[in-house]
């Protein structure tokens, strides 16, 4: 169950005569404040400040414990988190304890000039002179606090719990906090510190725990997994098993009490809608638009074309006319005549004429025979090539070289042609051969093309793992640099690895010449060509016979799959899919007794400490003086108080592990507190109402006169 | 304010009047302050606890020891129990299946899951 916060304003202070104290439990997480005498503290609040900015006017303001976060809406929270006044179990930044206190005073009504109760609070076991000399400072001089005392909490639930006849005068209480777990000894009534042991883990490194395994484990829904969700959670589904190793087996196994061992938390999810299939009219829609578009551009070029080719028939007829009338023309007038045309000569109208035609052959997508007209034209074109050089003025050698080459290059050209229609000759054949193997026997024939298939793309895929390896290290992605072990380096690094070798162990004995030769520098020309040899990507033979047999294998078998590019070796990407219900579920199975395990393996988190059930042990072994019968009284009655001892199984555990620790036989008895939470609040109520309270009390007086030494000393009596 | 955050009262008032010396005084706003605090272990070394009998309990003699038994040891992931461990990552694991998880595993997570246990690779 979620503690929840006492925060209304207290109306009756002034009701309350100035002798009677006010008692405070300032614990790791909660702060209790009421009054002697009384059974339950007036106020309880998260011990935490928060001072966020107003979003508008940019104020500082300071919050004290847990609010409803829906108010906080107004305020930026991201710079400045919920801070605590505690280092570990002691309090250090009394700044923070002020804002704390003003908070817990003003909502018990406190509305005079100053606190003029006497006040009790809790510190923790052994708390250094430093923070118990600021405490009392601040009581003093800020509140004007008449007089103070300091408990431990601890001591004042086992008091409590004593008075209710949970537990007796010697005795062992186990407190397990917020931050840390004590285990204090008591002797005839009286704690005994000597003795006392204290481990640094508490209901904090719980929370904390699971927090950051369930963030691991959902990372998505990190959001959602605030400290206080979890810390809900842990309250409402964590215990301890009495044997880690058979509970954690039972899930290992997955036996069928997992089920009901394991909890789901479902998150807020409201499936995503569902995609409706285009329906067939709507298909249908589609393809007319599209077929009635494609229609349009087919029409518009079209047109485009027969006007094209009207305009060029109209140039052609114009150009003819022009030649026509030229021919009628005189000889003397042909200039003036042409000008008039503004072309420069009849060979100008010929060449554009010619030009027109072809354009005009083009455009109605008929076939231009330039090589055949080559053909033809071949004997006066190369006229010079058979002429002997003597023969020739040099301009002519010239024309005769050019000719030369270009005979040549036609040439050339022609034989490839041959060459290639000789090989489309070839391939039909091949074809023909296969097809005929096909037809013989087609099972065979398929069989026979797929093992070709397989073996072909294994040598590729292994050609490219050598090529390739080292850059993706086992298909395992995890970035830890370098060449680790069991991996290999690809062709290209071991060849320089090769050479980087000889070049340092071959020149000389035992004295690096290296670079005296100027060819021992060729080396990094090797050694960077090795780097470039991977780009140039040709498909080898192979590469081309897979292509084929795969293009073959697609035509003739309906089953046939090729393998994708990337290969086996990657890691199948996930494929997506529509968010489902199973995505907002946060389980929780081991984590459920794996958390509170800490309390007992403080190992588990990195913490070199013993755990609550080994605390006990050390706690009787280091009493003042042995003694069997006192030890078996303390055993005999084991107090479980703080926070941290409210999972369900904890007395079992910690019986059986105090009872491992203990000779044969110890009677061992361990009793929960009647309430582990507010027990020390009580407890403490009960010794401020009582007679003897003011002597436990030092005034301000005391302190300044006696100075720290003194406070060093002091000692809250539990034995009225 | 708002007046929800007002009828509230969460936002904690500057001035009380059961104060002798108020926050504003003590910590008059604009000016500049440095830490005003010691971390508990600045107030421990300050303590000098060395300098008192061994036998006189004081935070930090009262400390427990390490454990008597060994840890068992759990799987990083699943919290099952590992009988191996992973030279690369340096995470222990229960079996194959969590194997081939911790190997896919980016490595901050992988820094994040030791550093649940303390043993993390910490760059100073």
């Amino acid at each position: 169950m979620p503690f929840i916060s006492k925060i209304e304003r207290q109306s009756d202070y002034s009701h309350f005569d100035s002798t009677v104290p006010i008692v405070i439990d300032n614990g790791g997480s909660y702060f209790r404040i009421g009054w002697a005498g009384e059974s339950e503290p007036r106020v309880i609040f998260r011990n935490i400040v928060q001072r966020p900015r107003h979003k508008t006017t940019g104020e500082t303001i300071t919050v004290v414990g847990d609010h409803n976060p829906a108010l906080l809406r107004y305020f930026d929270c991201t710079r400045s988190g919920p801070r605590s006044a505690f280092d570990n179990n002691v309090v250090y930044q009394f700044e923070i304890m002020e804002y704390i206190l003003d908070f817990g005073f003003d909502r018990l009504g406190a509305d005079q000039s100053q606190i003029d109760h006497p006040i009790l609070i809790t510190e923790c076991a052994c708390n250094p002179v430093h923070s118990r000399c600021r405490m009392a400072e601040l009581l003093f001089e800020s509140y004007g606090v008449p007089s103070i005392a300091f408990g431990v909490d601890a001591a004042f639930s086992y008091k409590y719990n004593e008075q209710l006849g949970i537990c007796n005068r010697d005795g062992l209480a186990i407190c397990s906090g917020f931050m840390t777990s004590h285990a204090i000894p008591f002797i005839n009534g009286e704690a005994v510190y000597e003795a006392c042991c204290r481990t640094n883990i508490g209901g904090y490194h719980v929370t904390d725990y699971l927090k950051q395994l369930l963030s691991l484990k959902y990372p998505h829904h990190i959001s959602k997994l605030t400290w206080e969700k979890v810390e809900d959670l842990k309250m409402e589904h964590c215990y301890i098993v009495p044997d880690y190793a058979s509970e954690v087996r039972i899930f290992q196994k997955g036996d069928k009490g997992v089920e009901e061992k394991t909890r789901c938390w479902q998150l807020p999810w409201t499936p995503s809608p569902v995609e409706e299939q285009p329906s067939e009219e709507e298909i249908a829609r589609k393809a007319a638009l599209k077929e009635r578009q494609g229609q349009r551009l087919r029409e518009m070029a079209e047109a485009k074309r027969s006007s094209r080719i009207n305009e060029l028939e109209n140039e052609i007829g114009g150009l003819e006319f022009l030649l026509k009338q030229l021919k009628q023309v005189e000889e003397n007038n042909v200039l003036t005549f042409l000008r008039e045309t503004g072309y420069a000569s009849k060979q100008e109208i010929d060449s554009a004429l010619a030009k027109a035609i072809q354009s005009l052959r083009k455009a109605k997508g008929e076939q231009i025979e330039t090589e055949e007209k080559m053909d033809s034209s071949m004997a006066e074109k190369y006229n010079l090539v058979n002429v002997p050089d003597d023969m020739l003025t040099p301009d002519q050698i010239k024309e005769k070289r050019k000719q030369l080459f270009l005979k040549s290059t036609t040439e050339a050209r022609q034989r490839a042609k041959q060459k290639r229609a000789e090989e489309e000759l070839e391939r039909e054949r091949e074809m023909k051969m296969e097809e005929e193997k096909r037809l013989e026997n087609p099972e065979r024939y398929l069989e026979d093309l797929r093992a070709k298939y397989q073996q072909l793309s294994e040598k590729v895929e292994q050609r490219k793992r050598l090529k390739t390896n080292g850059n993706n290290t086992n298909g395992n992605q995890n970035g830890s640099g370098g060449v680790g072990r069991g991996e290999r380096l690809n062709a290209a690094q071991r060849e320089r690895m090769r050479l980087l070798t000889t070049a340092a162990f071959d020149r000389g004995k035992g004295e690096d010449t290296f670079g005296i030769k100027d060819e021992d520098w060729q080396l990094y020309k090797l050694m960077s060509r090795d780097n470039d040899d991977d780009e140039d990507e040709k498909p080898t033979e192979d590469e081309a016979d897979l292509a084929r047999v795969t293009s073959r294998l697609r035509e003739i078998d309906p089953t046939f799959f090729p393998k994708s590019e990337s290969g086996s070796l990657m890691v199948e990407a996930p494929r997506f899919r529509p968010l489902a219900k199973e995505d907002f579920q946060i389980i929780l199975g081991v984590e459920r007794f794996r958390c509170p395990e800490v309390l007992f393996h403080p190992n588990l988190i990195g913490i070199d400490q013993s755990g609550l059930d080994e605390m006990a042990g050390i706690s009787i072994r280091r009493l003042p003086f042995k003694d069997q019968g006192l030890e078996e009284r303390i055993t005999k009655s084991i107090l479980l108080t703080g926070g941290c001892c409210q999972y369900p199984g904890m007395a079992e555990r910690l019986e059986a592990g105090i009872r491992m620790s203990r000779p044969c036989g110890t009677p061992i008895t361990v009793v929960r507190a009647s309430d582990p939470i507010l027990d020390a609040w009580r407890g403490a109520s009960v010794y401020a109402a009582a007679m003897q309270f003011p002597h436990q009390t030092f005034s301000r007086m005391d302190y300044y006169e006696k100075g720290e030494d003194w406070l060093r000393q002091y000692q809250f009596s539990y034995t009225i | 304010m708002e007046t929800d955050v007002l009828e509230a009262e969460i936002v904690l008032p500057n001035h009380f009047n059961f104060k002798r010396v108020q926050m504003y005084e003590k910590y008059p706003k604009g000016q500049a302050r440095g830490r005003h605090w010691k971390h508990l272990k600045q107030i421990i070394q300050a303590e000098n606890f060395q300098n008192y009998p061994p036998n006189e309990p004081n935070y930090v003699n009262i400390e427990s020891p390490p454990p008597m038994h060994p840890c068992k040891r759990i799987c990083d992931i699943t919290g099952f129990e590992a009988p191996y461990f992973d030279p690369r990552t340096k995470l222990r694991y229960a079996n194959a299946e969590v194997f081939k998880v911790i190997r896919s595993l980016p490595s901050d997570y992988v820094q994040r899951y030791l550093a649940l246990r303390n043993a993390a690779v910490v760059l100073k």
